[in-house]
């Protein structure tokens, strides 16, 4: 059961293009497939660009280079040698990914706040048009309508600042439009002038000092407060005044809070496009050649992986997968990375890339049942040996499972249809179903389909009951 | 880097999954699937369904996923270990494609054969010079082993 959880844990870490469905730009799925590896399927690592215009992970393309030599898309031919760097994409796909969660919250919150305020688009309707009494009021509106108009007027107020308290700015604008309206009913746009002007007396009281980003009143920072910051403040943070003017402007009237977050969203986006705007192209370190390994003798073949620092332990196949794996992390990283790490980093991955890939070679995985699943049973698996009948009862419910998921997916695409012998099938697995109801309540928290089996199971069940 | 995108095309297949297709893991290993193909309703296997056993190699997506049948089906290019002749299992596999995209290929394979590369050249044979025999055996083989 520990190894499922982590099957399921597996599974709720996976991101996907998907994700952006829920909220209120679902378009972004789009950039979020685009911004993906086609063979690794996650987002774009050190990218680089095939003469077919195709991007894919320099690690990923390289490793299936070694095998074939195409395009995993087009099927065009492609070499090691013909992949450029694509610093730009690497860029925008690391400040993509860096924003994405927050990104994601955002845009999901404001999908439930459109529900919320959905709920009360009735309302929403009286205070657009500037009628009272309509007929489509909801409930509390109705019942208050019965009574005097001021008191109808409160009501909606007050439902619209309960059920808007998260939207407090919203709130704020419709309750100020709310008693604009009770002076000059029917002036919908000069009401919203006085409010947009209602800030305004304010604003010549402060303004910030470009030094500190305290705001202070406007004549005391002219007159006083920025001789005394430009004396104590040392030079060394003159950069902060560059990029806004010296001169204090009453529209700098922003408060130090909303600076500082001003900043903090900068600057992770101007790291990005430094680090893109400084890049070139790495020639300090050359290129590690392919090796020829069947004209390379062991000796050979030790004195190229000692003179790269590697261990030279092993068999002379382990050797050669050592020193192929090392060239791929090598070239990607001095030829196609923008920001190459050193070569002490080099050597810890591919020792931990060798520690998972001999585990795995030696035996499939760990653990009971799917040892003796994949091991022994499998190996007749292509003969005539294989016992398919024991198999076919090993697995009778899982595969009952499946012939269900699938019927539900063709009964989705195709919503009605009688096919002769499908009838015959149905009626048999309603059957199956009632016979096995408790087998299907014991199964569902073992699925791994998570949701969608719960669905499957709920249909199924209300189909039989039917 | 395998076991990651395996756990990729599960979510995938478990949030979008494809028509009349469905395919998972078997127990707790997720380098051992089984699938299940409805018979397409316009080819003799309608009604029937299949059953499948895929394997993923510890190098995937570089090498293709081995699929084979364990349900038994008549088809030119299935034979009765349940191999399967496409080209896309061998020669023509691509890291992009998913396992979603493999299946459908099977699906369209088995509603139009292709007699030209078979498999089973007998079935080949008879799908050319007598397609309602064909056929026959088709349906028969299915109801008696995909029902």
């Amino acid at each position: 059961m520990s190894r499922k959880t982590t099957v399921e844990e597996q599974i709720s870490n996976v991101t996907d293009p998907r994700d952006f469905v829920k909220t209120v730009i679902p378009e972004l799925q789009d950039t979020d497939t685009l911004l993906r590896c086609h063979i690794c399927k996650d987002f774009l690592k050190t990218p680089v660009l095939t003469p077919c215009g195709h991007t894919f992970c320099s690690l990923c393309i390289r490793e299936y280079l070694n095998r074939e030599q195409k395009c995993p898309l087009c099927l065009a031919e492609l070499r090691e040698s013909m992949l450029r760097s694509e610093f730009l994409v690497n860029e925008i796909a690391a400040s993509y990914t860096h924003v994405r969660a927050k990104l994601l919250e955002f845009l999901s919150l404001e999908r439930e706040r459109e529900a919320q305020s959905a709920g009360n688009s009735s309302c929403m309707v009286i205070e657009d048009g500037h009628q009272r009494n309509s007929p489509n009021q909801n409930g509390e509106a109705g019942k208050a309508g019965d009574g005097d108009d001021d008191d109808d007027e409160i009501q909606i107020i007050a439902t619209r600042e309960n059920r808007l308290s998260k939207r407090s700015g919203d709130a704020l604008v419709f309750t100020g439009h709310k008693k604009m309206r009770k002076e000059s009913p029917g002036t919908g746009i000069s009401s919203l002038l006085a409010k947009s002007k209602s800030p305004v007396p304010q604003q010549p009281k402060l303004a910030d000092c470009p030094i500190c980003g305290k705001a202070f009143p406007l004549d005391v920072l002219q007159r006083t407060h920025l001789d005394e910051c430009l004396t104590t403040e040392s030079f060394h943070k003159s950069e902060n005044i560059s990029s806004s003017p010296v001169g204090p402007k009453p529209e700098f009237n922003s408060p130090p809070k909303q600076s500082s977050t001003r900043n903090s969203i900068e600057t992770p986006v101007s790291t990005h496009f430094n680090r893109y705007s400084e890049s070139t192209s790495n020639n300090s370190v050359t290129r590690l050649a392919k090796l020829n390994f069947s004209s390379t003798s062991l000796q050979q073949l030790k004195q190229k992986l000692s003179s790269l620092k590697l261990p030279v332990t092993g068999s002379r196949q382990q050797m050669i997968n050592r020193y192929s794996h090392y060239e791929m992390l090598w070239n990607s990283n001095y030829i196609d990375s923008i920001d190459p790490v050193d070569e002490s980093i080099l050597r810890r991955r591919l020792a931990s890339w060798e520690a998972s890939h001999n585990a795995s070679d030696g035996q499939q995985k760990p653990g009971g049942i799917s040892k003796f699943l994949t091991k022994n049973p499998m190996q007749d698996f292509k003969t005539d040996r294989f016992d398919r009948k024991g198999w076919a009862r090993a697995h009778q419910r899982a595969f009952r499972r499946l012939r269900k998921e699938a019927k539900a997916s063709l009964k989705r695409s195709k919503p009605v249809r009688n096919i002769e012998n499908t009838e015959n099938s149905q009626t048999e697995t309603s059957s199956h179903i009632n016979h096995s109801t408790t087998i299907e309540q014991e199964m569902v928290p073992s699925n791994q389909l998570g949701s969608r089996n719960g669905h499957i199971t709920a249909s199924s069940q209300s189909s039989s009951g039917a | 880097m395998s076991l990651k995108r395996i756990t990729k095309e599960l979510n995938d297949l478990g949030r979008d999954p494809p028509t009349s297709c469905s395919a998972g893991p078997v127990g707790d290993d997720l380098y051992h699937w089984q699938a299940s193909i409805m018979g397409p309703p316009d080819s003799p296997y309608a009604g029937g369904v299949f059953f499948l056993s895929i394997h993923f190699p510890t190098d995937y997506p570089f090498k293709p996923p081995k699929i084979s049948f364990t349900t038994k089906i008549y088809h030119p290019n299935i034979n009765a270990n349940g191999n399967i002749c496409l080209d896309i299992l061998k020669d023509q596999w691509s890291p992009a494609l998913t396992i979603s995209k493999v299946l459908l290929s099977i699906c369209s394979l088995l509603t139009d054969a292709n007699p030209d590369d078979p498999l089973v050249p007998e079935i080949a044979h008879i799908y050319k010079t007598d397609r309602s025999k064909y056929e026959a055996t088709a349906k028969e083989w299915t109801k008696k082993y995909a029902v």
